[in-house]
Order: C-alpha cells, then sequence, then structure tokens
C-alpha cells in the first residue's frame, strides 16, 4: 500500500554552509533533507521511501555545542510503500524455481511465493521453467498475479523487505495485464 | 503496531498510526511520480540519473497497475468511494484492483463486511456500479 504521512527530520547544516541567509540557506536545508532522504531508503514502520511531496515548516535552528553545525527540524510529507499482512494486491513474476516463484511488487524485489501457496499448481521444467494447472492457467516469467500477503519481514542490515505471499484463496492468481478483462475472461 | 495484536488487514489490524494515514491509489501515486519526473527532466539532462531505484520501480509499477490515467477520473474515483463509509486503506484496495462482482470486492476487502460496518450488498453493488462508469470516459 502507498502511504502518505508527515514526518519530522533534522537537519544539519555544516557551520560553513551558515553564511547564506533566507532563502539560501532555505534551499541548503532542502536540499540537505532531499539527499538525507534518498539515502534512507527505507525504514521499518514506513516502508520505501519514494518521494518528498511538500516541505510544511522548517523550525529554528539549534547549534550543536561541539561542532557549531545547526540541527533544523523539519516538517515535511513524504510517500512511501509498504506491504501489510493480509493484504491483496498485483505483482510480476520475475523468476520461476522449483520451490515457488519470485515476484516484483512496487519497490519490492523479494516477494516469495512458494509451491505450497500455489494451490493446484504444478512444477513445469525446461528452458523457460513455468506452473500450469488442470485448467491450462500458466504462471511464468513476466505474469500478473493477484495475491495475498502472508507476511513481511524487514532485513536492517540489508534495510530492505523480503516478503512471503500466496494465492490460497478466492480470487487471487494470473490476472491479465489489460485494465479490462478479469480473471474470469477464460473461455 | 502495538506487539499483542498481530497484523492483518484483512480485518483492518494493521496498526492505530496507519488506520489514520493517508493512504494513495496506485493511480494517484502515478500522477504524484509523473509529475516529479518531468519535475526533474526540467533541471537536468538525465532525470533517471537523479532518481531512485526505488523512485524507478515504484514509477514503473504505478504506471503499469493504475486502471484510471487522466487526472479527473483519478479524483472521481477518490470522490466516489469517499461517500461510503470505508477507511482509506479499504479504500484504495477497492481502487487499485477495481473488483467486477460483490462476491470479488468482499473476498478483495473482507473489512468492509465484518460486524457493525454498514455495508449490504445492495450498497456494494452500487458502489462498484459507480466506479465503472468512471471507466468508459477515461
Amino acid at each position: 500500500m502507498f502511504l502518505k504521512t508527515e514526518l519530522q527530520w533534522n537537519v544539519v547544516i555544516p557551520a560553513e554552509s551558515l553564511d547564506a541567509k533566507g532563502l539560501m540557506l532555505q534551499k541548503a536545508i532542502i536540499v540537505r533533507l532531499l539527499d538525507d532522504f534518498a539515502e534512507r531508503k527505507a525504514t521499518k514502520d514506513l516502508g520505501y521511501l519514494l518521494a518528498l511531496t511538500t516541505v510544511e515548516k522548517i523550525g529554528e535552528g539549534k547549534v550543536r555545542q561541539h561542532t557549531g553545525d545547526v540541527l533544523f527540524p523539519v516538517t515535511f510529507s513524504a510517500i512511501s510503500f509498504k506491504l501489510f499482512r493480509g493484504e491483496i494486491l498485483k505483482g510480476v513474476v520475475h523468476k520461476v524455481l522449483k520451490q515457488g516463484v519470485i515476484l516484483r511488487c512496487g519497490p519490492i524485489e523479494n516477494v516469495y511465493l512458494s509451491s505450497s501457496k500455489m494451490p493446484d499448481y504444478n512444477y513445469v521444467p525446461g528452458e523457460n521453467p513455468i506452473f500450469l494447472n488442470a485448467k491450462s492457467s500458466k504462471i511464468e516469467k513476466g505474469t500478473t498475479l493477484r495475491f495475498i500477503v502472508i507476511g513481511a519481514k524487514w532485513l536492517e542490515a540489508e534495510r530492505e523487505f523480503q516478503a512471503l505471499v500466496g494465492l490460497h484463496a478466492d480470487y487471487l492468481g494470473p490476472v491479465s495485464g489489460a485494465p479490462s478483462a478479469s480473471m474470469y475472461d477464460l473461455p | 503496531m502495538s506487539g499483542e495484536e498481530e497484523e492483518n488487514a484483512a480485518e483492518l489490524k494493521i496498526g492505530d498510526e496507519f488506520l489514520k494515514a493517508k493512504c494513495l491509489m496506485n493511480c494517484e501515486v502515478s500522477l504524484i511520480l509523473e509529475h516529479k519526473f518531468e519535475q526533474l527532466q526540467q533541471m537536468s539532462d538525465d532525470p533517471r540519473n537523479q532518481v531512485s531505484q526505488v523512485f524507478e520501480k515504484s514509477l514503473q509499477y504505478v504506471k503499469r497497475f493504475s486502471r484510471y490515467k487522466n487526472a479527473d477520473a483519478v479524483k472521481q474515483v477518490r470522490e466516489i468511494l469517499s461517500r461510503y463509509q470505508l477507511t482509506e486503506f479499504e479504500l484504495c484496495v477497492l481502487g487499485n484492483l477495481c473488483p467486477e462482482t460483490v462476491e470479488e470486492a468482499i473476498a478483495m476487502v473482507p473489512s468492509i463486511k465484518a460486524k457493525g460496518r454498514v455495508h449490504d450488498d445492495e450498497v456494494i453493488d452500487k458502489m462498484l456500479n459507480d466506479i465503472a462508469m468512471i471507466k468508459k470516459f477515461d
């Protein structure tokens, strides 16, 4: 799910840059904030940080005793992406393995769908391995799947999420990429 | 997110802070990210150098999975769904997946049929018809 939240971060401006006043200082603070934002990439609470939308307020600066740098509290709005357990959404198959498939969903590359969560689908090995069910519904690289999130794990070291998903409920499985078609438009 | 209750979006157990957070549909995010990308294009030769992998992948994703492409249609979807006493989360899941039948809608967002909610099948059916109308003029 894409979320829009208001955040408050502290931006540190080094002593050297403080000659700038007014708009120049404001610009320096925003540029610094954008850099910090891009570097942060993702947090456990908000998920992946996509874009900063608006800067609401820049608070009064506080001088840091030993360095002479100034800390500015900045309030801003940002968009993030996070997967919630029980959420249903779409992803694209990126890799097909005997144990299941790996999907991509939004900024997340490691979405795992185990074969045990693909009821009635069987693995068909080959140069282009696929999963197939009795009704000839195919799951292969590039297939769009509608799935339910079983769990999402935050990996602190890599600063990314891993997710486990499944197709074990109604209306889940391959869907057409085209907007008007539904899963049930089968001959 | 409190540690005691296990997270489950199907029951709207997603943590108090998220129940109140603003959620965005893919089509809304698409408009925002595309606009940002255009702004960057005006500032430099190759905007892709300026955006993170996270941004680029997300932009590709929302462009692909947006049901409504133009700003007016996107606004209309939000407006229409907002009339139906849904949480932000439920609204966006429905706007993203565009279920075609009442049964499918309930499967996508089971919480709308939870005890105490006001959505009987007729109401859900009307809601789906209202959104379906927008698609035709997109």
